[in-house]
């Protein structure tokens, strides 16, 4: 499968810098091989099992602010040729026309091989061995209680070979491979239909589906779903929330880290422009951005998370960032031209959902760090407020600063005490006040993570973001009543 | 550039290779996809970024007597990888499940209805520099303008063909155009420093129907409207939707509860409810497939069956017919096909999704509507959706504004809402004659009386 890539050898790239000449001030070529598998069950019946294999390539070209980007599917060295002068002539129109001028600081070359290390490769693996994890998953949701009414799994998992060469000659090969599996439980009881949707993946083989998280996923997912049948809506007003780490990490997520995302502070859309090194959250708060690899093991997972990479689709190695430290914010995250223009170290958050896409700053893996208090102490400490457990989905508009997530289980908390259920709580916010008004961080035992996909200009990208439990007060809860 | 590859000739010798290996197969179904496009970005108010493309691909569904499905695509258009993924597809179907819900994959029909203006010629000729001067129109508006602070936004074009054949006779081919261009302003008080944003687009399937001018215009209204924002207290009130609004709230919803996958999975909240009222006699809503020159417009679905017009609310009946149907949940429920299998691209197995969805405007004026409110909200915009299970929706008024007298007021700032969808069916009082046409959608102007509104102001 993989030889097509092997054509970018070294007299084929030597070829290309003499047809770039001095007509371009920087170029990237990126080419993806990959194989993978879908495997979708409804109620214990397949609804798609399917395989594919792609090829995906982009060559991007930078004169003086213009960028031109062409797209191909076709691996040979005629098509990239004839791709390669289009995306120059594209540069070349573009920045006749820009009025914002600015150069792309050389980095360093890098030359390596990356690889995901897999104790079991998918390609070992039978598909039919595949398809009795997904029925078995789907058994379990369906037989778990006469309330469920409708259950979904799906499997996917992809391997992939990558290459990318640019003008700083930079030549980098990877060989990732991922596996996701998810699924999704309905119950219903008096009329009212409740949804639990759970997922485990990240890079690795098929030994990330015999984690304890994995093999418990769809028992987790059904129990949720019968549950949630019983809770109540909320009220609306303003409340003290205690955010468990994955709500912790999606609002650090969507109330800090788009802002801090530097091609929104450049395009003037960021609450968070002019305000490097000035105090914007509790003196008590450590931010970190780290999707360098061995995360997983850190978390005692046996494979790498989902927002982890080796290096970022710009050919910068994946690094910790530190975004906040004591209250203070320290960096933006960067992508090449980012970094060039705003004159920062490139921080390795370039990223693209393919081959096919252009790079943009993303993050990686965000958390809070975490501090003192234990999880019962900040319950207790909690006069009247709101337990938020997991979300739904989250967003944030980075120009006003207002956000929102969804939760997906809260519970009332009253005079420290945890009571009952309550289901899409909705949360708002705006970005500035919220890291002021974290009142608690818990200890380490605390700490979690989640994964999910997080979408910008029309690009999915993996991510990954945790924390401990906090406690923020004074946050806008929406409901019906 | 496989260029010269026949995908005719391609899609025959995949049948061909199903037949070969697993001569006993009930039915398979052949899709070729492939697209071109081009695009430009404006980024702080400047020509930024400029990108062409093109995608192609073939993909293989196979179902077994049983009714189990195998499915496989590639880009690779060669003989070679196209056997290879076929043979994967059977490999796929022989260890699914059987299921006996299936019925079959269309089969060859009458006549497909003519919809005209699909496709626009004028994309063949279209150069990457004609298409810079419908964003030169969105930077102009900004320039001219003191609150402005920047501009981001897109022109595309882009083009479609695609090529459906089954082995129960059906084969079918079309082009068709789509030509989208967006605004993102951002504007700054100049007292305060207050920033907002604004946001605006075109979708259409005409290159001379885009208007960069008006996109820019409208996004720089919308930024300007949100200025001055300010919390206001909890409580009940009126809420009139914009079109977008009403996209959001009702349309986009109500695509999702009558996808007939969702409705016979008990996943929507409008499970029992057909032939039976679910609002405001208010409320006509239809899917319309095959109007000519619209976005969400087709002479076939991602199947290969007729398009068509069906009428899915009538005065605030929810019609026992008012399901959007593809082959396989039309074949479960015993029924024909609504038309509405869509597909994204080939790489994916046909979904159900909407044609147009058009919500019937109404008699009244949109300036009335405002001027009979003494205290309300007019909403624009939010980004949150509803649980379609339930219908229950609590979420963040992204762009809204308030209403006092007859008059709207300032930007609404930390404000939520809360309401079942049935109970703002219920609830709809008034509808306008004007309406906006984004994409597939058609909206008019709705007022839901009785909404809790969830203010941050203490």
């Amino acid at each position: 499968m993989y030889d097509e890539l092997s054509l970018f050898d070294n007299a084929f790239i030597a070829d290309l810098l003499r047809k770039a000449g001095n007509q371009v001030e920087y170029w990237d070529i990126r080419a993806t091989v990959s194989e993978g598998t879908t495997i979708d069950f409804t109620d214990q019946r397949s609804t798609e099992i399917s395989s594919y294999e792609m090829t995906n390539c982009g060559i991007r070209a930078f004169i003086n602010g213009g960028w031109g980007f062409s797209v191909l599917k076709d691996l040979n060295k005629d098509s990239i040729r004839s791709s390669f002068l289009k995306s120059i002539k594209l540069a070349k129109l573009t920045q006749s026309l820009l009025k914002n001028e600015f150069k792309i600081i050389e980095r360093n070359p890098i030359e390596k091989s990356f690889k995901i290390n897999c104790k079991l490769p998918l390609s070992d693996v039978d598909i039919e061995d595949k398809i009795k994890l997904v029925k078995n998953h789907e058994k379990i949701a369906t037989s778990s209680s006469k309330l469920v009414t409708n259950t979904r799994t799906i499997y996917m998992d992809g391997v992939s070979n990558y290459v990318f060469i640019n003008s700083f000659g930079s030549k980098i090969k990877q060989k990732l491979s991922y596996l996701r599996l998810l699924n999704m439980v309905y119950s219903r009881k008096a009329g009212i239909t409740q949804r639990s949707i759970n997922s485990v993946g990240g890079l690795g083989g098929f030994e990330i589906v015999s984690t304890e998280k994995a093999e418990k996923l769809s028992e987790k997912t059904a129990l949720e779903s019968i549950k949630l049948l019983d809770a109540k809506s909320p009220i609306g007003g303003q409340f003290t929330i205690i955010a468990d780490p994955k709500l912790a990490g999606t609002l650090i997520h969507e109330a800090l880290g788009h802002a801090c995302e530097a091609d929104l502070v450049l395009s003037k859309e960021s609450i968070l422009k002019e305000k490097i090194n000035k105090e914007i959250a509790l003196t008590d708060i450590n931010v970190i951005d780290d999707p360098s690899m061995g995360q997983g093991k850190k978390l005692g997972l046996p494979y790498e998370l989902f927002g982890s990479y080796f290096i970022d689709d710009e050919g910068i190695p994946s690094q910790k960032t530190t975004v906040i430290e004591k209250g203070v914010l320290k960096n933006y995250l960067h992508n090449l031209e980012t970094s060039s223009r705003m004159n920062f170290p490139p921080n390795g958050h370039g990223r693209a959902s393919s081959s096919s896409a252009k790079p943009q700053v993303r993050m990686g893996f965000t958390y809070i760090e975490p501090k003192d208090w234990n999880i019962e102490e900040l319950i207790q400490d909690t006069k009247n407020g709101i337990l938020c457990k997991d979300f739904l989905y989250g967003y944030t508009n980075p120009t006003t600063g207002n956000f929102q997530f969804k939760c997906k289980f809260s519970y009332k908390i009253e005079n420290g005490e945890k009571k009952e259920l309550m289901r899409d709580v909705a949360l708002s916010g705006m970005i500035l006040e919220v890291l002021k008004k974290i009142t608690a961080i818990g200890d380490k035992n605390t700490f979690g993570f989640s994964s999910g996909i997080c979408g910008k200009n029309g690009q999915n990208v993996h991510v990954s973001d945790g924390g401990p439990y906090i406690r923020v007060d004074d946050i806008t809860v929406g409901g019906l009543n | 550039m496989d260029e010269d590859i026949d995908i005719f000739e391609l899609a025959k010798f995949a049948i061909k290779i199903a037949e070969k290996n697993y001569p006993n197969y009930k039915c398979a179904e052949i899709f070729v996809g492939k697209s071109e496009y081009l695009n430009i970005e404006v980024e702080e108010n400047s020509v930024k970024y400029s990108e062409i493309g093109r995608n192609h691909g073939i993909s293989i569904r196979i179902y077994r007597k049983n009714g189990s499905i195998g499915f496989a695509f590639t880009n690779k258009l060669n003989k070679k990888v196209v056997e290879k993924i076929v043979k994967n597809a059977i490999k796929m179907m022989r260890v699914g499940t059987p299921d006996p819900n299936f019925k079959n994959l269309p089969e060859k029909l009458k006549n497909y209805v003519v919809v005209k203006d699909l496709y626009d010629k004028s994309i063949k000729s279209l150069l990457i520099e004609d298409a810079i001067e419908f964003v030169k129109d969105l930077i102009k508006v900004c320039t001219e303008d003191d609150q402005t602070v920047s501009q981001s936004g897109d022109f595309t074009a882009s083009s479609n063909f695609s090529y459906i054949f089954n082995s129960n006779g059906i084969e079918v081919s079309g082009e068709e155009s789509l030509f989208n261009i967006s605004s993102n302003i951002i504007v700054k008080d100049t007292m305060n420093g207050e920033a907002s944003n604004g946001y605006e687009s075109q979708m259409k399937r005409k290159l001379a129907d885009i208007d960069g001018t008006k996109t820019a215009e409208e996004a720089l209204r919308n930024a300007k409207r949100n200025l001055g924002r300010k919390k206001i207290k909890t409580k009940k009130m009126p809420v009139i939707l914009s079109p977008k609004g009403t996209i959001n709230l009702i349309l986009n919803p109500i695509a999702s509860a009558i996808n007939a996958e969702m409705y016979q999975y008990k996943r929507s909240f409008l499970v029992g409810k057909r032939g039976k009222k679910i609002g405001s006699d208010l409320i006509n809503i239809d899917d319309q497939g095959i109007i000519n020159g619209r976005v969400g417009s087709s002479v076939f679905d991602g199947e290969g069956f007729p398009c068509r017009n069906k009428k899915i609310i009538v005065h605030g009946l929810f019609l026992q017919s008012g399901l959007l149907h593809n082959s396989y949940t039309a074949g479960k429920e015993g029924v024909e096909s609504t038309g509405n299998a869509s597909r994204r691209s080939f790489s994916s197995v046909p979904s159900i999704g909407i044609t147009n969805l058009i919500f019937q405007c109404g008699t009244a004026q949109k300036d009335e509507l405002i001027q009979n409110v003494k205290e309300g909200i007019l909403l624009n915009s939010t980004a949150d959706s509803p649980n379609i299970a339930t219908g229950d929706f609590s979420g963040l008024i992204s762009q809204g504004n308030l209403i006092q007298n007859g008059e709207i007021k300032h930007a609404l700032n930390e404000t939520m809402f809360g309401i079942n969808l049935l109970d703002l069916f219920e609830n709809i009082t008034s509808i306008s004659k004007e309406y906006k046409i984004y994409g597939p959608y058609s909206a008019p102007y709705v007022k839901i009386d009785n909404v809790q509104i969830i203010g941050a102001q203490s």
